[in-house]
């Protein structure tokens, strides 16, 4: 793999770092070229960041990291850079400039946007790195196996390329399942109900993976009476791994397939399920790819089972969750997405005790699976090293269960379980209410 | 102001304030990013809290794991308003009131040791240093030297201080002066926009 990426950066020419330039340049506003005018260099940020915790080095620094973008910034784009090179920092982009930054922004940082906040300055890091992920998308830097993913999408509706047939297929597999569990013949999975007030999304490894989890998830709708439904054609995968290789034309490519399915399918509200990415992509990013606002309002699951909850809607017992449960915070979903307390409100309805993580809400540590860090094999040591502290943060709580609304998460958790010997369950939050759920009349009465 | 130095220190002031203001202005012909999403906070009220609370120590790992470097940092920056306070006085033939000069010399004296603390700092930390241009060590040293020389009074060594210091203002770090305050209400706006910000406690440790 790094010798395919020394393969591409030796044949990259003067044009190829040109238009990379100019899609750096591009991606850059007001906001953007504020704060590369703004690090100080003080080096607060180091101990922010989840890389730098488990291998404190100095590349792994934020302030580094931006660094080398900051470089190119002034060498190109400043006076003083062009000026005086050597007093400020600034370099050219040539193939060590591309290198460092192709390491420092898919390398080592999950865009979990940590060190944001903890910035003596305030610097939203990950909005740079965005910038740089874009200039050596066009340079053709990407990680091959993390465009795979994008392709996925762009080519089969869907990040796993699973075919139409299989989706249905599994659905109604999934349906049959649920009828069982719930006793109830009537309980339905649908698909392309039209006129339905919810369409419902979900990741792609739920279909593979995780029926389990799409099941849950069916029975709370089912157990709330809730009008739904899921696409069978492209619309119902909600992940956008454009959001991590930062081409936002395919990124609103990919995000188009949720609206096109809204309107094919005539529904009021778009439900975001458990996923951190996908949340981003659709609530705040979708209507900026494509440049409008969206008709409808696009909502979590998470917002979805707390408004049933507290209305009454569904009813749940605790002491069918007895296990001590901790809450994973998807950056995504939390620190970029606004969702921090309807997650908790939920858990602390359906399960008997829930134990914080500290820090958690939006100060909560990357599980180290975001910023497309999954799909990207290059980096899977690091990966894991760098889920030490989230693993460490578990391991305090003492929580036989950890609830992770977010399936890139689950997936980053299950492997931090085997290589940190956690011996925890994982599961999303929808599974958890699932079990709580008070479904028979006699039940809600009493 | 009798000194020979009080009218160069006079220009390398239009200098510093028209160099700050290109480089405001040159950040904004970058142009402003419209935003389509539906907004779930307040913005301004993202900006209020990222000037104030987001500040805290109670609500910045960064700060709580670094009180010394905080500390400092608050300290020096104390001193080079106090001295730029002082050197706007002296221009100005003005007197600070006998009450208010004792204050004064402390802040000084204190911020003028905090410059020295952040730059031994930055010289003995190796990630520090790592991370450190030459830029750093010229601001640092530069602002250092117009606290720490402000305590002598109005002498030529301390205007020719604060001379080197106002022409070097818009060249390099010295510049965040304008864009910490950008950047900080940036990152207010975004996470006020997204409902983030303000936190309400839900931070936990």
């Amino acid at each position: 793999m790094a010798d395919d990426l020394e393969q591409k950066l030796a044949a990259l020419g003067d044009e190829d770092y040109a238009r990379g330039l100019a899609a750096f340049r591009a991606g850059l506003k007001e906001a953007e070229v504020s704060f590369l005018n703004a690090c100080v260099r003080c080096g607060l940020c180091a101990d922010s960041c989840h890389y730098h915790r488990a291998e404190p080095e100095l590349e792994n620094v934020p302030a580094r990291k931006l660094d080398h973008i900051t470089a190119v910034f002034k060498g190109h784009f400043t006076a003083i850079g062009k000026l005086a090179p050597g007093l400020v920092g600034a370099k050219r982009m040539d193939r060590d400039m591309a290198r460092a930054w192709v390491d420092a922004v898919f390398g080592r940082c999950s865009l979990c946007g940590r060190c944001s906040i903890n910035c003596t300055i305030g610097i939203p890091m990950p909005a740079l790195f965005r910038a740089a992920r874009r200039a050596l998308g066009v340079m053709g830097l990407v990680p091959a196996d993390l465009q795979a993913s994008v392709d996925n999408s762009l080519r089969h509706g869907n990040n796993m390329a699973i075919a139409r047939d299989e989706w249905v297929e599994t659905v109604a597999w999934i349906e049959e399942e649920l009828q069982a569990e719930t006793g109830d013949p009537e309980a339905r999975i649908p698909l392309d109900q039209q006129g339905a007030r919810c369409l419902f999304t979900v990741n792609p490894r739920e279909a593979k993976f995780f029926p389990l989890s799409l099941q849950a998830s069916a029975k709370v709708f089912w157990a709330a009476g809730e009008d739904w439904t899921l696409a069978s054609d492209a619309g119902w995968d909600l992940t956008n791994y454009a959001l991590f290789t930062c081409e936002d034309d395919q990124a609103a490519a990919i995000v188009k397939h949720l609206t096109e399915a809204m309107n094919r399918l005539g529904c009021q509200v778009l439900v975001i399920g458990e996923c951190g990415h996908g949340y981003q992509s659709a609530r705040w990013m979708g209507p900026e790819w494509l440049k409008q606002a969206f008709p409808f309002p696009v909502v979590s699951i998470l917002e979805l089972m707390d408004g049933y909850l507290e209305t009454g809607r569904i009813q749940v017992d605790p002491a069918k969750n007895p296990q001590p449960v901790t809450l994973h915070d998807p950056c995504n979903l939390v620190r970029h997405g606004g969702i921090v307390e309807p997650q908790r409100r939920v858990l602390r309805r359906s399960v008997q005790n829930l134990v914080e993580m500290a820090p958690h809400g939006i100060e909560n540590y990357c599980c180290g699976g975001g910023g497309g860090q999954l799909a990207m094999g290059r980096y899977r040591n690091r990966r894991l090293k760098a889920g030490r502290m989230k693993a460490e943060q578990i391991r305090a709580t003492g929580a036989k269960v950890v609830a992770a609304p977010c399936h890139n998460c689950i997936d980053q958790l299950g492997e931090l379980n085997k290589e940190y010997q956690l011996k925890v369950q994982i599961k999303t939050v929808a599974e958890l209410v699932a079990a709580a759920l008070l479904t028979k009349p006699i039940e809600v009465q009493s | 102001m009798s000194s020979p130095l009080a009218m160069p220190v006079i220009a390398a002031s239009i200098w510093a304030l028209l160099g700050l203001i290109l480089l405001r202005a040159r950040a904004r012909s970058y142009g402003s990013r419209v935003l389509y999403a539906a907004p779930k906070g307040d913005p301004a009220a993202g900006v209020r809290y990222a000037f104030t609370g987001a500040m805290a120590p109670d609500a910045k790992e960064s700060v709580r794991e670094h009180l010394p470097s905080y500390l400092l940092g608050l300290l020096y920056h104390g001193g080079i308003f106090a001295a730029l306070a002082l050197l706007v006085t002296t221009l100005g033939d003005s007197a600070w009131p006998s009450l208010l000069r004792g204050p004064l010399q402390i802040l000084l004296g204190f911020g003028a040791l905090a410059g020295l603390g952040l730059l031994g700092k930055r010289l003995w930390l190796r990630e520090l240093r790592g991370l450190s241009h030459p830029d750093d060590f010229v601001a640092n040293g530069l602002a250092t030297a117009f606290v720490g020389l402000a305590l002598t009074g109005p002498t030529d060594a301390w205007l020719l201080s604060a001379l080197l210091l106002l022409v070097y203002v818009p060249l390099g770090k010295l510049r965040h002066c304008v864009f910490f305050f950008m950047a900080r209400g940036h990152l207010g706006a975004f996470f006020g926009r997204r409902g983030v910000f303000p936190t309400e406690g839900h931070h936990g440790r």
